[in-house]
């Protein structure tokens, strides 16, 4: 039995239809991201969970028992959120303790279990800090602390990277995922940066316009996408179609091929170099097909130095990639 | 009317008078009376006034004797009205005004201020009419010299809700007495110059104090009007200085009897008769008022004229009516548009006259000729009051 | 041209600093200096000779000892008053009420502040008739009667005028507040009441301080409400009205209680930050 079973999950903002008939099962202990562009409807799913909107149809079960018209404060799980929501007029410990002392847990027993969640965000001796002296990555670990210390059974975080610059991002990235671990809990996770999805979940709900439009593991929904969708917004969408596709592949439909598994050869799809990016490891090129297309191609500057790809720009090159690389998005 | 409609001025000529303290000067006493004769100069007089003494026309475009003064003699008149006397002593020692009508709780520290100037009697015609009473009182006249004209008198009635307070009540002991029937619907005068009512009924009440002038009090006597007016607070309602506000309290019954003036008393009879308004056995405060000359005016003619003008049979009929009071011209009462009028006011009985006792200002020297003690000035009768109005 | 942008900068602000220092701690010294003066006890005159004696009158007469500790009483009561109301009125319209009809509702609040002070005292007034006024007739079938006038109308008829400098603060605040921190709250198990007394009072706390230095400071200063309400109570402002014609420098030395009482009132909160809500 999954941990938490949505069923037909449906929620309207006026006119406008946020979340249309969403089924989902999360199993215990699984990194699930919701990952989609925003007004997709993710977050409010998330928020759905949390209790902090109420559906209009469908529900919402947790361990078995429905939890679809809960209020928050009666529902097993916590939340992160992006702008951390941390208690301003509290210091780091108070706001971590602020769950137990709800719960009328002992001061002592508190003390300690919010002293070792804050050791688990690495941030001992920050107790009392006011969160207005902290910098952003570590209100983020705070927040996260704060969630964490009432063991709940699911964590939800909602978009927590957002506001963190790239290389602070990545680094919580792997924290986050190494402590998911540790501690074992069921989290499910907000983003609209595909990257982070595939690099943190055991498992991917893409979203759009309401719906879920695949669920897969990570690399699945990269590899195989299962419509446009998915295949431009996971990575970059290299379709081919139309006339292009019976030119070049001899088939019809709508295929993707992703850029790193094509190569720039002597014989193969013939195009022109339209734009050059050097990206350090990797150079992205943007090649115009004879048939039609316009492909992205991501090559390994394992050879080539940076003056020769430069030097490729307006030049015809051909392209080729092996058969099974096609997939089909519809 | 003496109203407190000035009062949001009032404050905030309190606030910038505690900024320009510093700012008025004192100067000599007149050296004596203008010789005259009075000239054609034209000028421009600022009339420092009690409401309703200088009408101008903008209060009710009937009620106008300031413009036909201005059309006769080419002088121009600013009219800037007052709240109580002590604002007006304020005003006047600010300077900036040529004639004033103060009444006699003013005048006294106006002239000895230096603010004013004696007034040459010979030079205002109309000053034969005035009745003898108002002439050489202590109030207009100082060492001989005199002050101004008198303009008009009331006597501090004493009035009553009809049907509420039965029998009609004559004596001030319904205001005064611990165990009077009108408890807590009592109202009294909110100035240190009440005291002075305290010490009328002392009087009659209480004659081995020796109390003969109720403004010339030794430190015991003053010490029994005080004690006495924390007799009477239990049983006041509230302290008045607000006129509307006064006649409103007696419509909706929270007031039924208590010190007034019978202008106050005329309007609460203006529909139907609601009030009565008696001078109690014991006599009663009152005011005489007098219009004086600035000691440092530039417009000595125009302020002769003005003078002479405000005390004309009819314009003084007009005022006196208007404000309703007695007039001090004797050939006014003829003029009145109300033929009672000098009859309603008693304007010319003297003997009503004998026990009202005006406003005059307590000074240390006392004002009833004994030498043997020093009286209670002013001053700590303010003080005293402030204290008792706070206890 | 100035280069130095310190002194353009200076050069800008300087009238409106100059106008600070005269207006306001000029007023200030002004009243300071009055207070050290005599005055002629006949006409009034202000002497400028240097005396403590108006402070002696102050401090040793029971009565302004008595006076001062009423004007606290009624002061600290409409603060009170004010923020009892204010806090659910303004959360409701910061947190409750649709935010279209927002802007509504703070008309609303506003409504008061359209009609003259003194009509609205006088409306007060008449409601507080002990025989024949409205509250009067409210109450006697109940079996009670109206206060008439005195402390109580005073201190009622005071919060009423002052509620809107109290709500405004307030909502400020609270308008500020994110959601995600009361969202927050609820997440972690606290019910609403708990999270409005452990999250959005403690919050918005320099808000409601900052409304509390209007409607303190606004009482304290106050005079006519008193005159047409209060009966024959007295506070702080009628002393100066009484005092300020016949011996300014005895009402000057009055005048000073309030300042003082506000100076160390100010100082006290100045630590929640409400100053800057301000």
């Amino acid at each position: 039995m999954a941990l938490i079973e949505i069923r037909n999950l449906t929620k309207s903002f006026g006119s406008v239809k946020a979340v249309d008939g969403v089924d989902l099962d999360i199993n215990a202990g699984e990194f699930l991201t919701l990952l989609g562009p925003s007004g997709s409807g993710k977050t409010t799913v998330l928020r759905m969970i949390a209790g902090f909107e109420t559906p209009d149809s469908g529900s919402i079960k947790l361990n078995g028992s429905d939890i679809t018209y809960l209020p928050p404060y009666e529902r097993d799980v916590n939340t992160v959120f992006q702008d951390y929501a941390l208690f301003p007029h509290m210091d780091v410990i108070t706001n971590i303790e602020y769950g137990l002392r709800v719960k009328k847990v002992p001061k002592e027993q508190r003390r300690e279990k919010a002293l070792n969640a804050l050791a688990q965000v690495r941030l001992s001796g920050y107790e009392n800090r006011k969160p207005s002296q902290l910098s952003g990555g570590q209100r983020q670990r705070v927040a996260l602390a704060r969630a964490l210390v009432n063991r709940p059974s699911v964590l939800l975080l909602d978009e927590p990277l957002g506001a963190l610059d790239l290389k602070l991002r990545q680094q919580m990235q792997i924290e986050l995922k190494e402590l998911q671990r540790e501690v074992g809990i069921t989290f499910i996770f907000v983003t609209h940066d595909q990257e982070e999805a595939l690099t943190m979940s055991d498992r991917i709900a893409v979203f759009d316009k309401g719906r879920i439009q695949q669920l897969d593991k990570p690399a699945t929904i990269y590899e195989k996408p299962k419509n446009e969708f998915v295949a431009g917004f996971v990575g970059v969408s290299n379709l081919i179609s139309g006339a292009a596709a019976e030119k070049l592949l001899g088939k019809k439909g709508t295929f993707t091929v992703r850029p790193e598994k094509i190569r720039i050869a002597s014989k193969g799809a013939s195009g022109t170099v339209r734009e050059v990016e050097y990206l350090g490891p990797a150079t992205r090129f943007l090649i115009d097909l004879d048939a039609g297309a316009q492909l992205v191609v991501l090559q390994q500057n394992a050879e080539q130095s940076a003056i020769d790809v430069e030097s490729l720009r307006g030049k015809k090159v051909a392209l080729s990639w092996d058969k099974e690389s096609e997939y089909q998005v519809s | 009317m003496r109203v407190g409609k000035h009062r949001k001025l009032a404050a905030l000529v309190a606030a910038s008078t505690l900024l320009l303290a510093g700012c008025s000067s004192s100067s000599d006493e007149g050296s004596g009376a203008y010789a005259g004769p009075v000239k054609d100069t034209p000028g421009t007089i600022n009339v420092l006034a009690w409401p309703g003494y200088a009408e101008d026309g903008s209060t009710d475009p009937n009620v106008d004797w300031v413009t036909p003064f201005e059309k006769a003699t080419g002088c121009t008149v600013n009219v800037k009205t007052y709240g109580t006397s002590d604002e007006a002593v304020q005003l006047m020692q600010g300077g900036g005004y040529d004639v004033i009508s103060a009444s006699g709780d003013a005048s006294l520290r106006l002239i000895y201020g230096g603010d004013l100037q004696p007034v040459n009697l010979d030079l205002i015609p109309n000053y034969v009419d005035i009745f003898d009473n108002l002439k050489d009182r202590p109030w207009n006249t100082v060492d001989g010299k005199n002050y101004g004209v008198p303009h008009g008198r009331g006597a501090n009635v004493l009035q009553y809700t009809i049907g509420k307070v039965n029998p009609a009540p004559t004596s001030w002991s319904i205001v005064w007495d611990p165990n009077s029937p009108a408890k807590g619907k009592v109202t009294a005068y909110d100035s240190a110059i009440y005291i002075a009512d305290a010490a009328v009924y002392l009087m009659a009440t209480k004659p081995e104090l020796g109390i003969t002038d109720p403004y010339a009090l030794d430190q015991t006597q003053f010490d029994a009007a005080m004690a006495l007016l924390a007799q009477q607070k239990p049983l006041v309602a509230e302290y008045w200085a607000d006129y509307t506000k006064y006649i409103g309290a007696v419509q909706s019954g929270s007031i039924t009897v208590g010190t007034s003036w019978q202008v106050i008393a005329n309007v609460l009879n203006g529909e139907k008769a609601t009030v009565g308004a008696v001078k109690p056995v014991e006599g009663a405060t009152g005011w005489s008022d007098t219009w004086m000359i600035s000691s440092k005016t530039e417009a000595i003619d125009c302020a002769y004229k003005w003078l002479n003008h405000i005390i004309t049979p009819d314009v003084n009929a007009q005022a006196a009516e208007w404000f309703g009071e007695a007039p001090a011209n004797s050939k006014a009462c003829a003029l009145t548009a109300n033929k009672d009028h000098c009859k309603l006011y008693h304007a010319e009985e003297t003997d009503y006259w004998s026990n009202v006792y005006y406003w005059k200002t307590p000074t240390e020297e006392c004002l009833d000729g004994r030498t043997d003690v020093k009286c209670v000035p002013y001053a700590e009768w303010v003080k005293a009051w402030s204290s008792f109005r706070n206890q | 041209m100035q280069r130095n942008p310190k002194a353009r900068a200076l050069s800008l602000i300087s009238l409106p600093l100059a106008w600070l220092l005269i207006i306001y701690i000029g007023s200030l010294f002004a009243l300071f200096i009055t207070s050290i003066w005599k005055i002629d006890t006949f006409t009034s005159k202000v002497i400028r000779e240097f005396t403590l004696q108006n402070f002696i009158d102050v401090f040793t007469d029971r009565a302004y000892f008595n006076v001062t500790l009423r004007t606290l009483v009624v002061a600290i009561s409409v603060t009170l008053i004010c923020a009892l109301i204010a806090i659910p009125m303004a959360f409701f319209m910061a947190r409750i009420a649709r935010p279209k009809s927002r802007p509504v509702l703070i008309a609303l609040v506003l409504t008061p502040l359209w009609a003259s002070y003194l009509v609205k005292i006088y409306a007060w007034r008449t409601m507080f008739y002990p025989d024949t006024g409205f509250l009067n007739w409210l109450i006697s079938p109940l079996g009670g009667s109206s206060p008439g006038f005195g402390m109580i109308a005073v201190i009622i008829g005071l919060s009423y005028l002052w509620l809107p400098y109290m709500v405004l603060p307030i909502y400020a605040g609270m308008e500020k507040l994110p959601n995600s921190v009361l969202d927050a709250s609820a997440d972690l198990g606290a019910k609403p009441g708990r999270t409005f007394f452990g999250v959005v009072l403690p919050i918005t706390w320099p808000a409601i301080i900052a409304g509390s230095i209007f409607t303190f400071s606004l009482s304290m200063g106050d005079y006519i409400t008193v005159q047409i309400l209060g009966g024959t109570f007295q506070m702080l402002g009628n002393v100066v009205y009484q005092n300020f014609s016949l011996n300014l420098p005895f009402a000057a030395a009055v005048a000073l209680i309030p300042v003082i009482i506000m100076i160390i009132y100010l100082g006290s909160v100045r630590k929640t930050g409400a100053l800057d809500n301000l």
